[in-house]
């Protein structure tokens, strides 16, 4: 709610002029009867050809007047939610950019999604009330005041009669959407079949089965039909009847009037404007009722706005504090020194030492000690780690993450250029940018990439980049890391994806373009092994060996067996028994 | 790119009238029920115009009661009457939808594998979702409203036309300038509305993704780069919003200024008349009352206009996916033997440079194959060819002494079975993912099958081959989903496979036992294997080294590392071992 009210404090002479155009609008609907009433009775009925024409050109008049209170309404409408929802994406847009790795631990991307598709929408809406919302009550008692004064009896029973119906007519409506939701949700999985059948026609097309699918989507598409029939069935009573209420309604208050003019207590023009007033009078109250709804929607998804702004980012850089005694609040100034220049990396948990100005290769038997090794050298979480001496967790975190860079082998790919997805720190496109990003792109063996783009480096390139091959992702990621050209940088499996040719090149370039600077790869491949200066063999949570990658193959069998995927692996017997199981 | 055609004005309408006259019956029905309905509901306006009448003529208030009730029961019938013509068109619209989505779905899985992917897979993907479902809200939503609107607004004018010729010509006084404007609106709403919902589209999505990689953006300084590109998004949003808003103040302010003009016409031309005694009071109320109430059908026919419009452009589009020839059958359904071989290929896509330079390849029924090469040197290309998907545009691709692409489609897929890495789950259950390879398979064979292959996640399932996968229920992994996918494979069990980098989201030791494992159940097939890790290579009978559309090595792989050429070099280096320097 609170929220809400920001939205609208950031607007308020927008708002105060909603409103105001809101009700004018809205008494502006109710004029049309009167000025006809007062043609018919005065001009047509007494015929006065002058007292006709005047109240025919008042009809015109009226109504360009409402076309125009009409049209900037809407746009003063418009222009209020659309102003929230920019407000609200760029709130919810700098916020998310800067809670950084902690997000993912506190809250789901599926979550952001909702929010970001339609929860910012929901809350712009509530601030409809704040014009026609006003408007309507306004209008409301207005009508009342002039059907008062034609007849109170008349005014009572329109009053109560239009909310009434109102409140019949609007739950059977809510009802009708709720089953044309459940509706829509099987629409929505019939058309995610579909989908999925595109998605997967390469592999239909490599192993068949194409028959079935179009069976199994035929049989889904006539279930749909068969919900959409009866769906209908009830759907059209419903609709059916939200017209008839209020139609007999207005019937009824037709008969109550025509008895009155029968009797004289009111003239004929009073009794058509009577008809009029009841049909304009729906419009307040549908405004009030859908509002209701809306301010009911608005507020949830209000509350899930507030929710994730209120996420913050993590100052320790870690899940939990199990740092023993107290964290140095890493984000504000009198944190620890960080060393002034290339410093050695200690992680006390495995017992490795990084050296500066070094590439160090770390095999690890289980893939996951080597990211979380990398999660501490990295301070992603709290840890012991330091970094020339200074526990790591007490220097500031953006000093930490600008001299440190860890490169996760799945780190994400945002939609854009290829050029803007190479030049992350937003550096101008001059042509020393260019150039860098050429030789990162060189390093990661990565040109053929960019040159099998349609239009290069400026080719845009979707989320995820979806429609670039395993191999083509990790090139660019790596390049990518490459380009940031960090003090120390840590790669974790830079080459999995990428064919032995390829990946020979890229440990000779790596190594010649990060010399003289602290590297660190996590990787099992002998092609990166064997290009630095010490590798360190990471098993069962400790460091158990280090050296040079040719002394370790002929000492350490253990770490032999890890690197050397050849021919005499011993420990990989042929499954006999598969093929019995099979057949 | 070719993109996929688009079905031209003349075959939509013909596609239309099909339709139509296919549901005659329905159509007609719709229509007469609707018209009924409408005609029904002009009763109460007019009823009124004769109680003020009667009124004015003296008359008591047992006519007026009778009068009320006649209001009422036209009330009723009209609604009764519109609930059934709704219905029936409810019935209608849902029949046409689901003949056009199988029918596009079974057009989709007919379309040449090569005609999608030079059109790209996201164009066919926007067709099957947005395109579809358009026209199915346009068929299901708009249509009817639109009929019903153009039903009512016929019948008032009509209905203004009976009181009197002269009142009919005046209730069409704002016609004009509604018509004008509508055209200007409608040649310019669609471009405009479809650009407001991509921009908003792509809002939504920077926000989804920042959170998605808020990690990386973190990990690389990435805040205000993030910031930059969502602000310049929510400037779009913006004048894109400003745009159709501009468009909407235009029309809605001459839309809405010429509603007066009609019924301020006719209560002057009735005023004439009336004078002249030669229509009643009644019928120039009645007249100005049905003007009145055209408003609101008249907004409704406005405001869905545009809907329609982008409904057709939708259903050009459908209709253009049927117009692509589909798959040609073959022209032999057999061939003599399982030897497959490769004469002087050559391949280039679209009109490109040559991929492959004149390949010459054969392999022996039984034989294993590995193919490896730089990326870019054409694995992947010559993988196509040998399944038939391309055919090679100089020289030929034979099995057993027949082109492989002039075999019967669904022949050729049994026989040959191409596995690349891109491993895709269909929405389903295991069983679902596995059954359409080998429909006649039993549970037994999938288990088995699926242990063959080292999938040992399968055990922990917890409803063994039905439970789901995909979106929102079990989603499975890279390495699992590939090997879903080669277990698909083993129950398949085709003579010839090839694998195109078919292990490579495997972690190198899983893929190694799953490769064996493999080759242990496919024991006197033919395998063509493409491999980025040279062990598959150590594995194989031969290895063909391929570099720049040329092979360049062929032999076992002893007889390679023999012979001291690029192979043996990469070799060595992958495999550094002590004794062998």
């Amino acid at each position: 709610m609170r929220y809400l009210w920001w939205l609208i404090r950031c607007q308020p002479w927008r708002v105060l002029r909603g409103s105001l155009l809101g009700t004018t609008w809205m008494i502006g609907l109710s004029a049309r009867p009167y000025l006809i009433a007062r043609a018919v009775d005065d001009g047509l009925r007494a015929r006065d050809t002058r007292a006709l024409a005047f109240w025919v050109a008042a009809i015109i008049v009226a109504g360009l007047a409402l076309s125009y209170v009409g049209t900037m309404r809407h746009r003063t409408m418009t222009f209020i939610r659309e102003d929230a929802k920019a407000r609200t994406a760029e709130v919810l847009l700098r916020h998310l950019s800067r809670i950084g790795a902690a997000l993912p631990r506190r809250i789901g991307a599926g979550e952001v999604a909702t929010v970001g598709g339609s929860d910012i929408n929901w809350t712009a809406e509530v601030l409809t009330l704040t014009g026609p919302g006003v408007g309507a009550i306004i209008a409301y008692a207005v009508i009342a005041v002039v059907l008062w004064s034609i007849s109170p009896l008349l005014a009572l029973c329109v009053l109560v009669g239009v909310p009434v119906v109102g409140l019949v007519v609007g739950p059977l409506l809510r009802r009708l959407e709720r089953a044309e939701s459940v509706y829509r949700q099987q629409q929505g999985a019939l058309t995610a079949r579909s989908g999925d059948i595109v998605a997967g026609l390469r592999v239909l097309a490599g192993v068949g089965g194409r028959d079935l699918f179009a069976r199994r989507y035929a049989a889904r598409s006539q279930d749909l039909r068969a919900e959409g029939y009866r769906v209908g069935a009830v759907n059209s009573w419903i609709d059916a009847a939200s017209v008839a209420i209020p139609g007999l309604f207005l019937a009824a208050v037709v008969w109550l009037t025509a008895r009155m003019a029968v009797t004289g207590d009111v003239t004929i023009g009073e009794l058509v404007a009577v008809y009029g007033y009841v049909a304009t009078l729906i419009v307040p109250v549908w405004f009030l009722l859908e509002g209701s709804y809306q301010l009911i929607r608005g507020r949830v998804a209000a509350q899930r706005i507030a929710d994730l702004i209120n996420v913050s980012p993590d100052d320790v850089g870690g899940p939990g504090r199990r740092w023993p005694g107290p964290v140095p609040d890493a984000r504000r100034p009198g944190a620890l020194d960080a060393p002034a220049g290339p410093a050695d990396l200690h992680d006390p948990v495995t017992g490795l030492t990084v050296r500066a100005g070094q590439l160090t290769g770390v095999a690890a038997d289980d893939p996951a000690a080597g990211v979380a090794l990398a999660d501490r050298l990295g301070r992603y979480v709290v840890s012991g780690t330091t970094w020339g001496g200074v526990p790591l967790t007490g220097v500031a975190l953006d000093e930490v993450r600008s001299r440190i860079v860890v490169a996760d082998h799945d780190s994400y790919l945002f939609a854009g250029t290829l050029r803007d997805i190479l030049r992350p720190t937003g550096g101008d496109a001059g042509g020393d940018e260019h150039d860098r990003i050429r030789a990162a792109l060189r390093v990661a063996s990565a040109e053929d990439v960019v040159d099998a783009l349609p239009a290069g480096l400026d080719t845009p390139i979707d989320a995820r980049a979806r429609a670039l091959s395993g191999g083509q992702r990790q090139r660019v990621r790596l390049a990518r890391a490459l380009r940031t050209e960090p003090e120390v940088l840590i790669l974790i499996d830079p080459t999995s994806a990428v064919d032995a040719h390829t990946e020979a090149r890229i440990a000779e370039r790596l190594h010649a373009a990060r010399a003289g600077r602290t590297t660190v790869v996590i990787t099992t491949s002998p092609l990166l092994l064997g290009r630095a200066d010490l590798v360190a063999h990471l098993s069962a949570g400790r460091i158990t060996s280090t050296g040079t990658h040719e002394g370790m193959l002929d000492y350490e069998p253990g770490y032999r067996r890890l690197v050397a995927r050849g021919s005499e692996d011993p420990d990989i017997e042929r499954p006999a028994d598969t093929e019995e199981a099979y057949r | 790119m070719t993109r996929l055609p688009v079905a031209d004005r003349r075959t939509v309408r013909r596609a239309l009238r099909d339709m139509i006259s296919r549901h005659r019956r329905a159509v007609g029905i719709v229509l007469a029920l609707h018209s009924a309905a409408a005609v029904v509901g002009l009763a109460p306006p007019w009823l009124l115009g004769t109680i003020v009448d009667e009124v004015t003529a003296g008359a008591g208030v047992a006519t007026v009661d009778r009068l009320a009730l006649a209001i009422a029961g036209c009330v009723l019938l009209s609604a009764v009457l519109s609930r059934y013509a709704q219905y029936a068109g409810h019935r209608f619209g849902e029949r046409a939808v689901a003949e056009l989505r199988e029918e596009f779905v079974s057009r989709t899985l007919g379309l040449p594998v090569s005609v999608v992917e030079r059109a790209g897979s996201g164009d066919l993907a926007t067709r099957s979702s947005v395109d579809v479902a358009t026209v199915g809200t346009t068929v299901r939503d708009v249509v009817p409203t639109i009929v019903i609107a153009v039903v009512q607004l016929t019948l008032l004018f009509g209905a203004v036309f009976l009181l009197h010729p002269l009142l009919g010509l005046a209730a069409l006084a704002g016609l004009p300038s509604i018509v004008a404007v509508t055209r200007w609106y409608l040649r310019r709403a669609t471009p405009a509305y479809l650009t407001e919902g991509a921009a908003s589209a792509e809002l939504t999505e920077t926000l989804t993704t920042t959170a998605e990689g808020a990690r990386t953006v973190e990990a690389l300084w990435l805040t205000d780069d993030r910031i930059r590109h969502g602000t310049a998004h929510i400037t779009r949003v913006w004048s894109a919003r400003r745009a159709t808003l501009a468009l909407r103040t235009v029309f809605f302010s001459v839309v809405e200024a010429s509603y007066p003009l009609p019924v301020a016409l006719v209560l002057l031309v009735g005023g004439y008349l009336f004078s002249r005694d030669i229509v009643s009071l009644g019928a120039v109320v009645a007249a100005a009352l049905y003007l009145q109430q055209a408003i609101e059908p008249m907004d409704r026919l406005l405001q869905w206009t545009e809907q329609a419009q982008r409904g057709l452009a939708s259903y050009a589009r459908v209709l253009g996916v049927g117009m692509v020839p589909p798959e040609p059958p073959g022209r032999t359904a057999t061939s003599q033997g399982e030897r497959l071989v490769v004469r002087g290929a050559r391949f280039s896509y679209s009109g490109g440079p040559d991929v492959l330079h004149g390949i010459d390849l054969e392999v022996q029924p039984g034989e294993r194959l590995a193919v490896v090469g730089p990326s870019g040197a054409g694995k992947s290309t010559l993988a196509r060819l040998l399944a038939g998907i391309d055919a090679p545009r100089q020289g030929v691709v034979s099995i057993g002494g027949c082109p492989v692409t002039d075999l019967d489609p669904a022949e050729r897929r049994r026989r040959i079975a191409l596995v690349t890495q891109e491993h895709h789950v269909f929405i389903g259950s295991v069983r679902d993912n596995l059954s359409f390879a080998a429909p006649d398979a039993s549970d037994e064979q999938m288990r088995s099958a699926l242990v063959s292959v080292g999938a040992d996640w399968f055990a922990g399932l917890p409803d063994d081959l039905d439970t789901q996968l995909g979106d929102g229920a079990r989603q499975l992994g890279a390495a699992e989903a590939q090997q879903l996918a080669l277990a698909r494979l083993v129950l398949a069990d085709p003579h010839t496979l090839i694998l195109d980098e078919a292990t490579a989201a495997l972690d190198p030791t899983t893929a190694r036992r799953t490769e064996r494992a493999l080759a242990a159940v496919l024991a006197g097939r033919t395998v063509i294997a493409i491999a980025h890790r040279l062990n598959t290579a150590h594995d194989a009978d031969r290895v063909a080294v391929l570099a720049d559309g040329r092979i360049t090595e062929i032999g076992s792989h002893d007889e390679l590392v023999a012979a001291g050429g690029a192979y043996a070099a990469l070799w060595r280096s992958w495999h550094t071992h002590a004794d062998e320097r």
